[in-house]
C-alpha cells in the first residue's frame, strides 16, 4: 500500500478520496488552488498544499504543479479524482516517470483505452456490440461531413478526451455539423486540453446504461452491476440509479457479463465504467469506457457494500481484488441526485456565491457526499456540483419515497440549486414508470418540466 | 507548463506602480479612519444586532464584518505549510470580526481577498456582490499596507524548491521585476521577482526548502517610504511611523 497520497482534485471528490485514505490508514495531502483555500477537503486534510491560482490550467490541470507538489510533500501516489487530469494518459506517464503511482489504470492500459474512438474498435473486436461511428478522429470539416454522411444523421459529435457533456453536440444536418464542430473543439480544448473529436450515430429515445467493472493486475475481474444514467440535461447526467428499470434482470446480467469478459480479455486494469446506449428495443451498444472513478460511484457502493475508491486505490497499489463475482451481492435500489449550483428556472445558469444555511437530510438509506458548509463561498471557476444525495431503499418505490423526503429536508440557502428539478422528476410519470430517455429533459424543456410538476 | 516570467513581471509592475503617492496617502488615511473610528462602532453594532454580516461603504472603500460562527471553525487548519504561507488568510472568513477592506471598480470577476494583508492594497478591486472574496494573491507580491506600508513580500510563483539568488542578498537594492531567486519545479526554474522597487530584507524561507504557490518568500523594504510619508503630510499615519 502507498505511504502517502496526493489528492489532485477539489470539491466533493477530494473529500471522498480523503475519506478513503483515512479508511486505509494512508496519509493524504490535498492539493488546492487559491480559490479553494477555504474548502472543506482543505480544512479537513492533515496536510494541504496550494498548487496555483484559481485558473485550473495553472492548478488542477497543471501536471508540473501537481507532480512537484507530490514530490515535495513526500507522496508516492497521486489520486486524480474525476475530470481535470484523470483521463490524461500523458499525465499518467509523466507521473510514472517521476517514480510516483497514478491511481487509475497503469499508463500502458490508459494508452490502450484512452482514446474513446480506438477503444470502441478494440472492444468491438472482443465481442461488444458498438454504436456506428466515424473511422478515426475527425481531421477537418470535410472529413467530418463525409463520415457523417456515411453514418447517417442525426449524429453526436464527441470529444476523444474527457466527458461530462463538454464538447458534445447532437446535430441533424451538415449545416449544424459545421457550426457545432467549432464550438465542440473549443469546449474540448478548454476542458481537457485536447480538441480531437469523433462522431457517433445518435439513437433517438435511447437510455444510458453503464456497467461498473473492477479488474486487478492479475487479470481477476468482476462487474459490480449497472447504473442507469438516462436522466440527463445536455448530455450531463443529473440522476443515476441502479438497477436500471429499462431492462429485465436476465438482460442486465447478460450485459454485465459480456462487459466484464470483454475488458478482461482486452487487458483492462483497475476500476472502470463501460457506457452503453440502450435503444427502444432493449439493444445495448457500447459507446465508451471511463478509466476513472465516476461521480455516480456511490450508487454502486450502496447497492453492493463495496467501497469503489478503496478498491481503486488497492488495485493501483498492486493488491489482488480479494473477492470474486460470487461474493458480489446486489441489494435493493439506489438513486443518486446531483445537487448543482445552477438555476433550473433560468436555463440552468451556474450560480456562485455564499451558502448561508446548509442542512443535510438523514434517516434510513440516506447518504450525502458534499464539500459544502454554511458560510462556504462557491467559487465561480469550476463545475457546479455541490454534492450528491444518494438514497437507498429495499425496492424502487421505497427509494423514491425516501428521496422525496430527503429532498424536502435538504436546505441550501443563499445560492440557487437544481433541487426543484429533482422534486419535479419525482412527480413525473416517465420517471416513476422508469421510461425516461436521455433527451427527454431537453426536449420538454426544464421550465415546462417544472411547470408541469407544479400543476400535478 | 509553468507560466512565462515576463507576464508575471508585467502584472507586478502594474500592481505596484499604478498609485501615486498622494493616492497612497489618501488610502492610508482612509484605512486609519475606518480602523480607528468606524470599526469599533461596527463591531459593537454587529454584536448587538445578531446579524451574521455587516457591510459599510465610505468613498471608494468598503468594510465588511463577519461575525463568529459564520463559517466553519474546524480548528485544524490545513497544513502548517499553508498557514505559514498566508499570514493574512488564517482569520479570513472565520475569525471573529474579520476585516475586509475593499476598493471597488475592477472589471474582472475576481474579488481580491478581504484580508488586509492581501494584494488588494495595491490595486482596485471589485466589490463583487455575489462571489465575495477570492484571493488571487499569487502573481504579485503581498503589500503590508496598513500594518507596515514600507514592506512588500515577494511570493512564490509555483510549488517547488526555493533557491534565493546570491546576487541579491539582504540589503541589496532591487527594481520591480528583478529576480530574487527561483522556485525549482521539476528542474524548471520559475523566477521569484521583486514586486516593487526597494531593498531586499529578510528571506522568510531557507534555501532548498519546499514552498507552495503564493507562499511569502522575500521581504522588500520600500526605500522611498519615509519621504512619501512626510510629503503626504503624515497621511499614512501610524503605518509609516
Amino acid at each position: 500500500m502507498f505511504r502517502k497520497i496526493l489528492i489532485a482534485n477539489r470539491g466533493e471528490i477530494a473529500l471522498r478520496v480523503l475519506r478513503a485514505c483515512r479508511e486505509l490508514g494512508v496519509d493524504a495531502v490535498v492539493a488546492y488552488s487559491e480559490a479553494d483555500r477555504d474548502s472543506l477537503p482543505v480544512q479537513l486534510a492533515d496536510e494541504a498544499i496550494c498548487i496555483g491560482p484559481s485558473d485550473a490550467k495553472r492548478s488542477y490541470l497543471s501536471a508540473p504543479a501537481i507532480i512537484s507538489a507530490a514530490i515535495i510533500t513526500g507522496c508516492d501516489a497521486i489520486h486524480p479524482g474525476y475530470g481535470f487530469l484523470s483521463e490524461d494518459e500523458g499525465f499518467a506517464e509523466v507521473v510514472r516517470a517521476h517514480d510516483l503511482t497514478f491511481i487509475g489504470p497503469p499508463p500502458q492500459v490508459l494508452d490502450r483505452f484512452g482514446s474513446k474512438e480506438g477503444t470502441r474498435r478494440l472492444l468491438a473486436n472482443h465481442g461488444l456490440p458498438t454504436i456506428p461511428g466515424s473511422r478515426g478522429l475527425l481531421r477537418d470539416d470535410m472529413h467530418a461531413l463525409e463520415e457523417a454522411e456515411r453514418i447517417g444523421y442525426p449524429i453526436l459529435i464527441k470529444p476523444s478526451a474527457g466527458g461530462g457533456g463538454k464538447g458534445m453536440r447532437m446535430v441533424r444536418s451538415p449545416r449544424e455539423l459545421e457550426s457545432a464542430i467549432k464550438v465542440c473543439r473549443s469546449e474540448a480544448k478548454a476542458a481537457f486540453g485536447d480538441d480531437s473529436l469523433y462522431l457517433e450515430k445518435w439513437l433517438e429515445d435511447n437510455r444510458h446504461v453503464e456497467v461498473q467493472v473492477a479488474v486487478d493486475r492479475y487479470g481477476q475481474g468482476v462487474h459490480l452491476g449497472e447504473r442507469d444514467c438516462s436522466v440527463q440535461r445536455r448530455h450531463q447526467k443529473i440522476v443515476e440509479e441502479a438497477p436500471t428499470p429499462a431492462m429485465s434482470p436476465a438482460a442486465r446480467a447478460a450485459l454485465c457479463e459480456t462487459a466484464i469478459k470483454a475488458v478482461v480479455a482486452a487487458g483492462y486494469e483497475n476500476i472502470g465504467t463501460l457506457e452503453f446506449l440502450v435503444d427502444r428495443d432493449g439493444n445495448a451498444f457500447f459507446i465508451e469506457i471511463n478509466c476513472r472513478i465516476q461521480v455516480e460511484h456511490p450508487v454502486t457502493e450502496v447497492l453492493t457494500g463495496i467501497d469503489m475508491v478503496v478498491t481503486q486505490i488497492r488495485i493501483a497499489a498492486g493488491e489482488p481484488l480479494g473477492f470474486t463475482q460470487a461474493d458480489v451481492e446486489f441489494r435493493g435500489h439506489a438513486i443518486e441526485f446531483r445537487i448543482n449550483a445552477e438555476d433550473p428556472a433560468n436555463d440552468f445558469r451556474p450560480a456562485a456565491g455564499r451558502i448561508e444555511r446548509y442542512l443535510v437530510p438523514g434517516g434510513p438509506g440516506i447518504r450525502m457526499d458534499s464539500h459544502v458548509y454554511a458560510g462556504y463561498e462557491v467559487p465561480p471557476f469550476y463545475d457546479s456540483l455541490l454534492g450528491k444525495l444518494i438514497v437507498w431503499g429495499p425496492d424502487r418505490p421505497t427509494a423514491i419515497a425516501r428521496a422525496r423526503g430527503a429532498l424536502d429536508e435538504l436546505v441550501i440557502d443563499g445560492i440557487v440549486t437544481n433541487v426543484p428539478i429533482h422534486q419535479a422528476l419525482l412527480t413525473s410519470e416517465p420517471f416513476l414508470e422508469g421510461r425516461i430517455t436521455t433527451s427527454m429533459l431537453d426536449r420538454v424543456g426544464s421550465a415546462a418540466f417544472l411547470a408541469a410538476a407544479s400543476r400535478a | 507548463m509553468p507560466e512565462p516570467a515576463p507576464e508575471r513581471r508585467k502584472s507586478e509592475r502594474r500592481a505596484s506602480g499604478d498609485r501615486t503617492r498622494g493616492q497612497r496617502a489618501a488610502d492610508h488615511a482612509a484605512i486609519d479612519r475606518l480602523a480607528g473610528d468606524l470599526l469599533p462602532a461596527l463591531v459593537a453594532k454587529l454584536g448587538a444586532s445578531g446579524l451574521g454580516e455587516i457591510e459599510v461603504r465610505e468613498g471608494p472603500w468598503k468594510v465588511r464584518l463577519r461575525g463568529p460562527g459564520h463559517g466553519p471553525n474546524l480548528g485544524r487548519r490545513a497544513s502548517d505549510r499553508a498557514s505559514r504561507a498566508q499570514p493574512g488568510h488564517a482569520g479570513h472568513g472565520h475569525a471573529p470580526g474579520a476585516l475586509e477592506g475593499h476598493r471597488p471598480a475592477r472589471p474582472a470577476n475576481v474579488a481580491v481577498a478581504g484580508a488586509p494583508h492581501s494584494t488588494n492594497g495595491s490595486g482596485p478591486v471589485t466589490p463583487s456582490p455575489a462571489t465575495g472574496t477570492l484571493a488571487d494573491a499569487g502573481d504579485a507580491g503581498r503589500r503590508h499596507d496598513d500594518a507596515d506600508s514600507r514592506r512588500t513580500v515577494a511570493t512564490s510563483p509555483a510549488v517547488g524548491i526555493f533557491r534565493p539568488r546570491k546576487e541579491t542578498p539582504s540589503g541589496a537594492r532591487v527594481r520591480s521585476g528583478d529576480a530574487l531567486g527561483i522556485v525549482d519545479v521539476l528542474g524548471i526554474p520559475q523566477e521569484v521577482v521583486a514586486p516593487t522597487d526597494g531593498v531586499v530584507g529578510a528571506t522568510l524561507v531557507e534555501a532548498g526548502e519546499a514552498v507552495e504557490y503564493g507562499q511569502e518568500l522575500v521581504v522588500i523594504e520600500l526605500v522611498s517610504a519615509p519621504a512619501a510619508g512626510s510629503a503626504a503630510g503624515g497621511g499614512s499615519g501610524p503605518a509609516s511611523g
